[in-house]
């Protein structure tokens, strides 16, 4: 019989150590099977988890069906105009009610046996239901309901009922970021159709790390940065900026622009024609808001992770990125685009097409992340070097976007999940720096 | 006994032959990474590549999609793929293209609409993917032969859950 030394249960994956400024990831992390199942417990059954955007469901009717946390769920405003999120599971003996990713529809009907459910989520319709006896009432078999809220049309969800805080109380700092978003446009931010679906053989939390790495833009992006380059635009390095901590797992980077943005940002890459209706367009915001907080909002780039598993980048476009794990090694990634909803024809063109320029499978960028997570994943199989290192800007009181402090402070939060803390006492306990103050 | 074509439809047969012929030694170029051959000898100076989206398919005109690329970005996509920075490119994926069910949808004498079902086998870095779609050509008739000027491939894929990626030019 083989007895298998295992590691000890207490040894730590988060290696958190200010003294020396030393932060390392045990890659277990990336590869335990264990980890993902306890992941799936701690961490998606409990945080808010992002659903959609209520442009999504955009009048009463509407609905989008997709997997949140693992878990299929139905986003439908109900003929009242209330967004609600269900569990996607019929409640006599469970198929979906929904298998269509989206539509229109007064009523989800069970095709099992018929069972009808309005788009508020009450039984409607039973057939033959002589079956049952006086004790059986439709009112105890409605759909069952998730606790959910929206913040500045961005919709979560929580699976916890226990969950202690708001949705508002947990985005913490990063309401901050939403708002510099859904302050784009007066009428409301929009999602563009056509999803981009793909995912990435390995673990989800690499492309989260990776979506708020700037350190490693010049080395494997040397093909968009060229690109950049001959479009007279500046590729991101030491060019300013910082990276923060938003608290509660959330963080961000914010940089100068190193190419055009289509909100109200010019650069010869877009050509002459649009160039008054974009400089209009700054004008006004200057108007909305001061010229302070319109060029933060107009003229600089932003990408935030929203913990766990969301990631919004604002810069040559808007992407909403949604990771979701699925096991330890594998990942489904959702990505769609957002734009005003009232955006000039000509700008909305060169919002979509300088989308795909960088991002999605296909684009410029976004393949070579693909596939230097699934590189990371198979380099792991040599379990001989243990640790990954996220320590840059430690050393730093305002980290630059070339740091890692938006990764470290995923982590903390990661592990103190993992652990069964709720993180209620986190804040006060931080003695790294939070990063540089609101401007 | 054997039926005679009438004149009608062996030019019908001689025209689905070159068109098919085309279409061969397109997916060859691609598939042997004559990329350049490729952009300078079959396509127009106004070429339009795209890739709609896994999820609306093209069927909605505003949407976003994968790839919508003009003749500038697909050279730049071409240099990139040949000068080694293309990180998932290098090394260059074996690929295989099957071109099938070649239908010429309309002749309109200088122009011609074509569809035609495509699989591209990729095996690169470890994996094996297929990419399986319905292409759309819009050719311009040039002598005997042709230059694509429109390049549409609708992957029938629900997602690239599997594939992660497409690096490749379909």
């Amino acid at each position: 019989m083989t007895i298998e030394r295992q590691r000890p249960v207490s040894d730590p994956i988060v290696i958190d150590d200010l003294e020396h400024l030393s932060f390392r990831v045990d890659r277990r992390a990336y590869t335990d099977d264990d980890l993902a199942a306890r992941e799936m417990s701690r961490i998606f059954d409990r945080c808010w988890l992002y659903v959609g955007h209520e442009s999504e469901v955009p009048g009463p009717g509407s609905y989008v069906a997709r997997d949140v946390g693992g878990r299929p769920v139905v986003m439908a405003r109900g003929s009242d105009g209330v967004i609600r999120v269900f569990a996607n599971s019929c409640t006599h003996r469970g198929a979906l009610i929904c298998s269509q990713p989206a539509g229109q529809a007064r009523s989800f009907r069970c095709p099992y046996h018929d069972w009808t459910f309005s788009n508020r989520g009450d039984l409607v319709g039973v057939p033959i239901p002589d079956g049952y006896g006086p004790g059986f009432r439709k009112a105890d078999f409605g759909l069952a309901q998730h606790r959910s809220d929206g913040y500045r049309g961005f919709v979560f969800v929580t699976f916890d009922p226990e969950q202690p805080r708001t949705l508002t109380e947990y985005l913490a700092g990063a309401t901050e970021y939403l708002d510099l978003i859904d302050d784009q446009s007066e009428v409301g931010m929009e999602v563009i159709q056509g999803a981009q679906l793909h995912g990435a053989r390995a673990n989800w939390k690499l492309m989260m790390e990776n979506s708020v790495d700037i350190y490693h833009f010049r080395a494997l992006h040397k093909r968009y940065v060229g690109y950049m380059e001959s479009l007279g635009s500046v590729p991101p390095q030491r060019r300013g900026g910082f990276g923060c901590a938003l608290g509660l797992g959330h963080g961000a980077n914010e940089l100068p622009p190193a190419a055009a943005r289509p909100l109200a940002y010019w650069t010869p890459m877009f050509g002459t024609e649009v160039r008054p209706r974009i400089e209009a367009t700054a004008a006004r915001f200057v108007d909305r808001f001061g010229a302070e907080r319109a060029e933060r909002i107009t003229g600089t780039n932003r990408a935030v992770l929203i913990f766990p598993n969301l990631m919004i980048i604002d810069a040559i476009a808007i992407t909403i990125r949604k990771i979701d794990p699925v096991g330890a090694g594998q990942m489904a990634i959702t990505s769609v685009a957002l734009a005003p909803k009232d955006e000039d024809p000509d700008i909305r063109e060169l919002r979509k097409s300088h989308y795909l320029t960088f991002l999605g499978p296909a684009g410029f960028a976004t393949p070579d992340d693909i596939e230097i997570v699934e590189s990371c994943q198979r380099g792991y199989l040599n379990r001989t070097v243990r640790y990954s290192d996220l320590s840059r800007g430690m050393n730093k009181k305002v980290p630059e976007t070339t740091d890692e402090l938006p990764a470290r402070e995923f982590w903390r939060q990661w592990d103190r999940l993992m652990h069964g803390d709720d993180g209620h006492l986190e804040v006060a306990h931080r003695a790294e720096t939070q990063g540089a103050e609101p401007r | 006994m054997t039926t005679e074509l009438t004149v009608d439809e062996a030019a019908q047969v001689r025209l689905w032959h070159r068109v098919s012929q085309f279409l061969f030694r397109e997916a060859r170029l691609l598939d042997e990474w004559r990329l350049l051959e490729w952009y300078d000898e079959m396509l127009t100076d106004d070429i339009r590549y795209s890739v709609p989206a896994t999820d609306v398919r093209g069927e909605t005109a505003d949407a976003l999609g994968l790839i919508d690329d003009d003749a500038a970005r697909l050279r730049q996509r071409i240099e990139q793929l040949l000068n080694g920075e293309v990180w998932c490119e290098n090394p260059r994926s074996r690929t295989n293209r099957m071109i099938s069910n070649v239908e010429i949808l309309t002749d309109r004498g200088t122009h011609l609409d074509v569809a035609a079902n495509v699989v591209v086998y990729r095996f690169g870095h470890g994996r094996s993917d297929s990419y399986v779609g319905k292409c759309r050509f819009e050719l311009v008739v040039e002598g005997e032969s042709f230059r694509v000027r429109r390049r549409v491939v609708v992957l029938d894929h629900e997602t690239l859950y599997e594939h992660g990626k497409l690096s490749i030019i379909l």
